[in-house]
Order: structure tokens, then sequence, then C-alpha cells
């Protein structure tokens, strides 16, 4: 009979103790990746979101981004830890058994899946042919689900080892996690001084674009006008029109779902003073058109809490500049605390729903 | 279960088993009314999936398992630990550096994001890591 080859496993890091350390950060992280994740999700299916603080959402989507990296070293980590658990046998012991150790498949599954389909997303690199946010939102469910079964059955466990003190050799294995995780955050995260950061300050007029006019196929017509509808009727104005309106200049972020965010000098026409040209209130839901036509992101609906926050613009004007056509030229749709792919560019048409 | 059986009291343990089983389904759900809208996102998301544990438990683990044990057997004690630091963070910045530096399938140029170089950001990063391995190396009293 052939006897399978053992491995012995001599790291520090191969202990219960251990295991459970780093567990407690990779389930913060993947609980804060959830929640975070959850509201984004929301924000763009028409779940309620207050427009205040105008930078909540720059907030929320950059803590998602940093778990998210923080989780990479980590479950690394947890997986070396258990990765002798692999070579147990038999491999059948009894159905509970099983059923734990499938289980555990399918959070490392869900787990890899989350991580690498984000950090490509972010990266705007697509190695695949779906449409991201579909499959990483199912498996996110997966994720925190399989995550909380794994919590149900380890707990006595857990609750034992985080009770025990850990000795040099083990506290030199977290420590080095530790590490690397901050060295991953401070390399990503950290705005444009992070040297592998997502965005730069080349976009034009400083801020970085992620759909250009060209890519979207847009061309300004020559009789550009801004159809607004509401109650009383239909208004069409011109830019000069538009421009001889009271303007607001607000000072507020493109925060985008990818993770990054640039703070920008907007100057444009406020929402709630186009919504009173045409009759209605501050509050009313309105639809945004744009004059990209072939993308998801063509239109977008601007929620009341966003119609009746004052800071909320039609904008013309960036960081003292016309808008450059990459920025939604002639003007866009500029609101605190949004999804960067709900401010709408190049719009042509706002109706009062 | 390698737990403890499941003893009165331990509500703790059953709330958690109830709302990790009522995630997942609502999960399985979504990911096979994902699946049922076309073959070729259903084989590419279940590749995905499963290619994530596959990789890592047949190659991923192994090879830093090994280079782990090399570092171990080759360096003096005084560097060890530092250099197996060093090593840990190179590992996970090259990592995450993939998605910049290989772009087969990147989305046409958006100016201002991903446009940087990025062969230049890992090695400024990496620079910086081996620097406090140094660092590290030679503050440290040789505990032999």
């Amino acid at each position: 009979m052939i006897r399978p080859p053992t491995v012995k496993f001599g790291s520090a890091a191969h202990d219960e103790r251990v295991t459970s350390r780093l567990g407690v950060w990779l389930g913060i992280s993947f609980v804060v990746c959830f929640l975070t994740g959850l509201l984004s999700h929301g924000i763009q299916h028409d779940w309620f979101w207050p427009s205040r603080p105008a930078q909540l959402y720059r907030v929320t989507q950059w803590l998602h981004i940093a778990a998210g990296i923080a989780a990479v070293p980590l479950l690394f980590a947890k997986l070396w830890s258990v990765y002798p658990k692999l070579f147990e046998r038999p491999l059948f012991r009894s159905l509970p058994h099983a059923i734990e150790h499938g289980s555990i498949l399918l959070l490392s599954g869900a787990a890899f899946f989350e991580l690498v389909t984000g950090l490509f997303n972010a990266a705007q690199n697509y190695l695949w042919g779906f449409y991201f946010p579909t499959p990483h939102y199912a498996v996110a469910w997966i994720a925190i689900g399989s995550i909380l079964v794994h919590v149900a059955v380890k707990l006595p466990i857990i609750r034992r080892a985080l009770t025990i003190q850990l000795d040099p050799r083990r506290r030199q294995f977290l420590r080095t996690t530790w590490l690397a995780t901050g060295a991953a955050l401070a390399a990503t995260v950290g705005g444009t001084v992070s040297p592998l950061a997502v965005r730069s300050d080349r976009g034009p007029q400083g801020l970085p674009v992620n759909r250009t006019a060209r890519a979207a196929n847009v061309v300004v017509p020559a009789d550009w006008r801004l159809e607004l509808a509401g109650p009383k009727g239909i208004r069409r104005l011109t830019l000069a029109e538009l421009r001889a309106l009271p303007q607001a200049t607000e000072d507020l972020p493109i925060a985008c779902v990818e993770g990054w965010s640039a703070m920008a000098t907007w100057t444009g026409v406020r929402i709630l003073d186009l919504l009173r040209l045409v009759g209605a209130e501050p509050g009313a839901t309105v639809r945004v058109e744009s004059l990209e036509r072939d993308s998801i992101y063509a239109t977008s609906t601007l929620p009341g809490e966003h119609t009746r926050d004052p800071a909320t613009l039609l904008a013309l004007r960036v960081n003292g500049e016309e808008l450059a056509p990459d920025h939604g030229f002639p003007c866009r749709i500029i609101a605190p605390s949004r999804p960067g792919v709900l401010q709408t560019k190049w719009v042509t048409r706002m109706e009062v729903r | 279960m390698s737990g403890e059986r499941i003893g009165p009291g331990d509500g703790t343990r059953a709330v958690f088993a109830l709302a990790g089983l009522a995630a997942l389904a609502w999960g399985g759900y979504l990911a096979i009314d994902f699946a049922l809208g076309s073959a070729r996102d259903a084989w590419q998301g279940l590749a995905w999936f499963v290619g994530g544990p596959v990789v890592h438990d047949a190659v991923v683990a192994p090879v830093v398992g090994g280079v782990g044990l090399l570092i171990a057997s080759r360096i003096s004690p005084r560097w060890r630990t530092p250099v197996l630091a060093g090593s840990v963070a190179t590992g996970v910045l090259a990592l995450l550096a993939v998605p910049l530096l290989w772009r087969p399938f990147g989305v046409p140029d958006n100016p201002g994001l991903h446009d940087r170089d990025y062969w230049l950001g890992l090695g400024v990063s990496l620079a910086i890591v081996w620097a406090a391995v140094a660092l590290g190396g030679l503050l440290t009293r040789n505990r032999d």
C-alpha cells in the first residue's frame, strides 16, 4: 500500500491562537466591505441616502476599498495559518465534518472572488466578460453568509484561543501580517501620495475622468438646449441663458465607486432654482438625461433629498474654467454625497417626476 | 463538528448560524439569477469562484512556504525576522500592483486614472520596505 507523503509544518503560524486573531481582523474587514458595499448598492438602487454630510459617500466608498485591500494580506495570513488542515486524512470523517469543510471552500471561494474582481475592477481592468456589479453583489452575500456560519461553528475555539497568551514567535508572525497590511494600505489608498494609487493629477482641470466624451460618443449639437420638463410645462434654455441665471459655487468631491475621490470647486445653477423655473418645489424627484446614448449611466434619478439640498448644482464650470468636454460640457450634475456614476455628464434634459 | 456541542444558553452561535444561512440563501438566489442570464457569464463567474482557492492551495501557499523555509534556513537569526517581514510585504505589494501593471483588458484612456508609472510606484514602495528591513536588521541586537 502506498502511503501519502506526510508534510511537516513547523511555522509558528499554524496555531488556533494565531488563526483566531487573524480571523477577528479579517472578519472586521469583510464586514466593513459588506456594509459599505451594501450602502453603495442601495444608493444606486434608489434606497434612501442623505445628501449630508457632503463627504459621506466619499468616506464610505474609501472604506470599502481600504478594507478590501487590507483583507488581502489578512486572508493570505489566515489561510497560511490553517494550511496544514488541507493535508489532514481521512478526508471524509462524518457528515458534519464534511459540511463544515464544504462551507470553508465556499468561504474561501467567495473571499477570493470578491477581492480579485474588486481589485481588478478598481483598476478598470476587465479580465472577464460579465457586468461586474451583479456577481460582486451576489457573492458578497455568499461571503458574509459563510463567514457568519464559520463563526457560529468555531465560536468555542475562537473564545478559547483569544484568551490564551501568545509566545514571541507567534506574536512575530502576527506583527509581520500587520506590517504587510499597513504597507498595502499606505501604497494604495492614500490619494495621489500613494505610489500604487489608481488616480493621478493628470486629468483635465486636475480631475480624473472615468468616461471621456469620445468613449461616450458625445458630440454637442450646435443648437443644444437644456430641456426642463415640470408642472408648468417645458422650458428650453441655451447655454447663454443658463449662464445668465443666478450662479452658485460649491466645493464638492467627485467620489467614484472605484474608491478614488477628488475635491473640486463647481459653479453653476442650483437645481432647486431650476425646479422653481418650471413650477416644481425643491424635494421633487428629477430624472436626468445625458447626450450619451448607449450606456446604463446615460440617465440618473436625483432623489428629493438631493434636489432639496442647495449644494446640488447643474455645473457649468469647474475650478474656475468652463467644463472640459470630458467633464461633461456644456453642463453636468454635481450633488453632495453621491457616487460619480450618478453625477450625470453632458446633460440635455431634466424632467420633474 | 470541530467546535463543542451546541449547548443550552449558547444563543450567539444560533443567531450567527441562522443569519449566515439566510445570507447564504439570498446570495445563492442572486448568484443563480446571475448565472441563468448568460451561460458564458455563468462559466466565467464559476471559474473565478473556484479559481481562487485552487490557485492559492496548489500554487501560492506552497511557493510562500518554500520561500519562507529558504529564508528561515539560509538567513542569519539577526536578519531572519526583518527579511521575512520584508518578503511578505514585497509579495503583497507585487500582487496589488498586478491589475495596474498587467492590463490586457484595461479600458481605453481615462485621463487622470491608472496613468501613472506603476513600475516606478512599485519600485519606490519596495525601496521603502527594504530600507525599513535594513534599518530593522541593524537595530536588532544579535540574539545569538
